[in-house]
């Protein structure tokens, strides 16, 4: 037992470090190299051209002129440590970046995700009970209609409708302008404020989903013998639909939950540009754009070692919410 | 067609103590449409153990579900289901109320379904299960959890590690015990078992029967055996009854139905058992298939199998004759059957072959 977790501990460091390596090597691989364009930049700042290899060095923890394995040692022993370099457009440390920008991002995932999978969960649990009857065809619908619907349509329309037309919640930002951050009612109503259209749009497009799946399951699991045996065993029905069957059906979308909390993680950058929320995504994003290296080598890693931990996270304790799951006794993964 | 029933009252089909007595049982879907238990009347001796036979399909499990008014919906039953929890007490089961059919069920009349592996919730140990279904009955656990441990025990089983255990944990045929283990929790006096024997292999199922018996001694219980597997039940039954599209055809004494069975049906099941003693060409496989449950054939069900058929088959559905010591059979036909059909079924292991299963 214990040998599985120090194994699937190890592979959460070797997934880092090859995904941290891939990244690297492709940034490298960029035309025109990634040096080309911030020397050309540095320039034209009128940076003497002298000082453009310090400045590039300080700014990536690289020595441009280093052959290619020295830089990579050099930027994953501080990547390793914690320093992911200099943001050139923000001229801030990549890592306060990041870390002024997570728990935004987390704020809204967390939300978002944690919505989707209770209302999920309650509308297919009632909806497999009272399966076929016109509650159930409706939101089977209703459910379908919303998961083809991208989120980032929610997302531009409740901008459109509820912000801009009504004007019932600000289009932009984290929190007001004139809010200080601290844990004021001020603070925390501004930021909702703020978060209801992003976490509004992620939901909405997530919930048909988990519901479809939670009604799938549990219809399965309604049709299991141990259910009719546990009815003429004479339980109470409420402790044939918790402990019987929602335990049974919830069980297989855990997994499905801290894997789409881990992707939803990195994956917010068209949802933070539309809502303009300094996020991770959006970060990402205006690095891209800027082609501020450090800054999007520092938003990749942080969003591989989110899905990895939400992977790692799942993979340990699914054994102990599944008693069928034992730890250590298969090489199946 | 209540003909039929009113030819199988008591005592014809030697039955002088019933301890549940179903009378004109029908299990329809569709509104009606579709008969999948059609009009059968039988009854149960007290501390007997009944044997159910009939080919998949046949109307075996309905039966079962039947006896504790447990029909899957949207199906349902109608007709009559007597219980007598002593000689002078009748109760109709048809007629409780929801708290009335919760007690009888599993308490007076409990169940152990096919498939051991899928009875038992997954996530939960299964001593789990016995604590649910002694808190459901107002039972006081620690004592009930002392009955199961003893029940176990006279089931070879270890208690606290079984009862400690995920289902999974353990072997299909710890399972099955487990279950009748569970199936006898609040001491009821009719067990149905419904293929219980059917996922488990053969030295499993013969120990299983064995214990079957010394279970029955010991608490007394009357025990309907469901089954498609003719020469297991038969080392174990006091009386039969066989199934033939979704109506019973055949019922008596077990040796009568082994040895001298009235009814072309039974006949040709006994014959084309396997058994591995038995040449390839004893083996008599029955030519066609039985009729699905929407428009069974009017007349004999059986009858366009029946070597013996004539027009009166086809016409009339035959009624119940009593051929002597409550043998009744549903056949136009059976003096000629006993005389026409040998049997090649070898008798003297008929009993015991639990060797010649119908794979």
């Amino acid at each position: 037992m214990g040998h599985y977790y120090l194994r699937r501990t190890a592979r959460v460091f070797v997934t880092i470090w090859l995904v941290a390596s891939l990244s690297f090597g492709l940034i490298r691989l960029l035309p025109g190299g990634p040096f080309t364009l911030l020397r050309a930049n540095l320039l034209r700042q009128g940076v003497p051209a002298s000082e453009v290899d310090a400045r590039i060095a300080n700014l990536q923890n690289i020595r441009p002129n280093a052959p290619l394995w020295e830089q990579y040692f050099d930027y994953m022993f501080a990547a390793a440590q914690g320093n992911l370099g200099t943001s050139i457009s923000l001229d801030e440390p990549v890592s306060q970046v990041i870390a002024e920008a997570v728990p935004w991002t987390v704020f809204i995932v967390l939300v978002s995700t944690i919505l989707i999978f209770v209302f999920g969960i309650l509308l297919g649990a009632i909806q497999a009970y009272w399966e076929g009857s016109r509650f159930d065809q409706l939101v089977s619908g209703v459910s379908i209609t919303l998961m083809s619907v991208p989120f980032y349509v929610v997302a531009v329309l409740a901008l459109f409708v509820f912000a801009y037309q009504f004007g019932w919640f600000p289009p932009a930002g984290t929190i007001g302008p004139t809010v200080e951050p601290g844990l004021t009612p001020e603070f925390v109503l501004s930021a909702l404020k703020h978060a209801v259209l992003p976490i509004f749009s992620y939901t909405i497009t997530g919930i048909g989903g988990q519901a479809l799946a939670m009604r799938g399951n549990s219809i399965q699991v309604l049709g299991n013998d141990y259910v009719e045996v546990a009815r003429l065993r004479g339980l109470s029905d409420r402790r044939i639909a918790t402990r019987y069957v929602a335990r049974n059906a919830i069980l297989p979308l855990y997994t499905g939950f801290l894997l789409l909390l881990g992707f939803r993680l990195g994956g917010t950058v068209i949802l933070e540009q539309i809502f303009s929320y300094p996020g991770l995504g959006y970060y990402m994003w205006s690095a891209l754009e800027s082609n501020d290296y450090p800054l999007m080598m520092g938003t990749f890693l942080v969003i591989t070692i989110a899905l990895v931990i939400g992977v790692y996270i799942a993979d340990l304790t699914y054994g102990i919410i599944d008693p069928r799951i034992s730890r250590g006794e298969t090489d199946a993964y | 067609m209540t003909t039929t029933s009113d030819q199988l009252h008591r005592p014809r089909d030697g039955v002088s103590d019933p301890i549940l007595e179903v009378k004109n049982a029908k299990v329809t879907y569709d509104g009606g449409e579709t008969y999948v238990l059609d009009n059968v009347t039988f009854s149960i001796e007290r501390n007997e153990i009944l044997g159910v036979v009939g080919e998949s399909g046949s109307g075996k499990s309905m039966l079962a579900s039947a006896l504790l008014d447990a029909i899957p919906a949207p199906g349902h039953l109608s007709g009559e289901v007597l219980y007598h929890p002593d000689q002078n007490t009748t109760v109709d089961v048809l007629e409780f109320t929801d708290s009335e059919l919760m007690e009888y069920r599993w308490a007076e009349v409990s169940m152990v379904f096919q498939g051991a592996m899928s009875s038992f919730n997954p996530t939960m140990k299964v001593g789990a299960h016995f604590k649910d279904t002694l808190k459901a009955h107002n039972r006081v656990v620690p004592e009930g959890l002392d009955f199961a441990r003893e029940l176990l025990s006279d089931l070879y089983l270890d208690p606290e590690r079984v009862l400690d255990s995920y289902p999974h944990e353990l072997s299909g045929g710890m399972q099955q015990r487990a279950l009748i283990a569970l199936s006898l929790l609040l001491e009821p006096e009719v067990l149905v078992m419904d293929e219980p024997t059917a996922a488990l292999d053969l030295l499993m199922q013969r120990s299983i029967l064995l214990l079957l018996e010394e279970i029955k001694e010991k608490y007394d219980v009357t025990m309907v055996f469901i089954t498609h597997d003719l020469p297991l039940v038969a080392s174990l039954a006091d009386r039969m009854a066989v199934m033939y599209a979704f109506e019973l055809v055949e019922a008596g004494p077990r040796d009568q139905i082994i040895g001298d069975s009235g009814h072309p049906y039974t006949r040709a099941l006994l014959n084309s058992t396997p058994n591995i003693d038995a040449p390839l060409e004893d083996m008599q496989p029955i030519p066609g298939k039985s009729p699905a449950p929407v428009n069974v054939p009017a007349g004999c069900s059986y009858a366009d199998r029946c070597p013996l058929a004539t027009d009166t088959c086809r016409q009339d559905d035959p009624v119940f004759e009593d051929i002597g010591d409550g043998h009744i059979v549903a056949c136009h036909h059976w003096q000629q059957a006993t005389e026409e059909i040998e049997l090649t079924f070898n008798q003297d292991e008929g009993g015991e072959s639990v060797e010649g299963e119908l794979r």
